[in-house]
């Protein structure tokens, strides 16, 4: 078996940029290589991520409860939610597409604000759990999160490519807003968490 | 190289030069040049044609009332792409003759912060959507900035594996002597 030595036993930090080892210093150092500033941890890592996580949860209710689209057409006039345009796709006969929307704008953002939700309480409890497991979900929910932009990208172009006079005006909703603002504060409260904390946790055994 | 308790990729080591970033950053920035100055698609529909670039679908959130996003769409696909390739050759270039730009450090941490918003792939991904969804109402005609626009997409990724920050920081080292 590999074994590994901690670089705090031994008065080391890494710096959080350009990954230069250093030699222990006290706080507010400055990294001799790249000059970004070297913490043992982010400081108030927690407090930052609950905060944006909190908000994209409130978020996350008008994000899906709201229209993000509202067609007119010269027929019909229909509102559309995250949802209802992911069914609609399903009829449309694109199943792989509706499978791949539902997956981006409905799974992976509410995958999001659990698993940073469950990791942070784990943290803040100190429960001893699998930190292997742990880190590997976190590393997960880095990966994925800029995927669920994707509806916003597809309503831009729908907006800015439907305005044929009376015919067919496609209009963004509110629900959009609050879409764009749950990806981009879930990105935010991952971009905040620092990983090693969840290996700072006593294990039991 | 990965790290034996949590597996995490420790460093990435990679073969290519300065010459090679700077080669594909330059690649990458022409294609965002034409993607930005022709039509990503054209929507034919009872003989009326209306087309839309880049910038143009930021546009329309943004005359709708939607600033916010139109900023989030314009910067993701746009600025933060046109912000790296420029910033990264800004700081290459005088690597490659020893010598160093003002302001690198800060430059390159910047670099580095904003990688992940940088979303080529993800707007392709969404264009498809947009175009499955309008091929039942009109008619869908593809044009340029699509496809120099998924070429984006392989070159950002392919300047991403040439350099990761460690390699860089190793061609700073370098420099020195």
């Amino acid at each position: 078996m590999t074994t590994f030595v901690m670089g705090r036993t031994l008065g080391l930090l890494v710096c959080g940029h350009c990954r230069a080892t250093v030699r222990g210093i006290g706080s507010r150092a400055l990294c001799p290589r790249c000059g970004a500033p070297i913490h043992p941890r982010r400081p108030h890592s927690v407090a930052t991520t609950a905060a944006l996580l909190v908000s994209a949860a409130v978020l996350y209710v008008p994000a899906n409860l709201l229209p993000v689209m509202h067609t007119h057409t010269f027929f019909s006039d229909d509102d559309d939610t995250i949802m209802s345009g992911v069914i609609a796709l399903l009829h449309e006969g694109s199943w792989p597409l509706a499978l791949l929307v539902f997956v981006a704008s409905i799974v992976v953002p509410l995958l999001k604000l659990l698993a940073m939700g469950w990791l942070l309480f784990a943290v803040v409890r100190q429960s001893p759990g699998n930190a292997l497991q742990r880190s590997k979900l976190f590393r997960l929910v880095e990966f994925i999160g800029r995927w669920s932009m994707l509806d916003v990208y597809a309503i831009a172009l729908l907006v800015s490519l439907v305005q044929i006079r009376s015919l067919a005006n496609i209009h963004a909703g509110l629900g959009a807003l609050a879409f764009g603002a749950v990806v981009v504060l879930t990105m935010l409260a991952a971009q905040s968490f620092d990983e090693r904390l969840l290996w700072d946790i006593p294990s039991d055994g | 190289m990965r790290c034996v308790r949590c597996r995490a990729e420790l460093y990435q080591t990679n073969s290519a030069g300065v010459d090679s970033a700077v080669a594909v950053a330059i690649s990458a920035l022409v294609l965002l040049l034409l993607s930005n100055v022709y039509p990503l698609v054209a929507l034919q529909l009872n003989g009326s044609v209306r087309t839309t670039t880049l910038i143009g679908a930021a546009l329309g959130l943004y005359r709708q009332g939607y600033a916010s996003i139109a900023a989030l769409v314009l910067l993701t696909t746009v600025l933060i792409p046109l912000f790296q390739i420029l910033s990264l050759l800004y700081v290459l270039l005088p690597l490659r003759l020893n010598r160093r730009a003002p302001g690198q450090n800060e430059l390159f941490r910047a670099l580095t912060h904003l990688r992940p918003w940088a979303m080529p792939e993800v707007f392709m991904l969404g264009a498809l959507v947009a175009l499955v969804k309008l091929a039942a109402l009109a008619e869908v005609i593809p044009g340029i900035a699509l496809f120099s626009y998924g070429a984006l997409m392989l070159a950002l990724s392919g300047l991403a594996s040439i350099t990761p920050t460690e390699q860089f920081w190793k061609w700073v080292e370098g420099s020195r002597a």
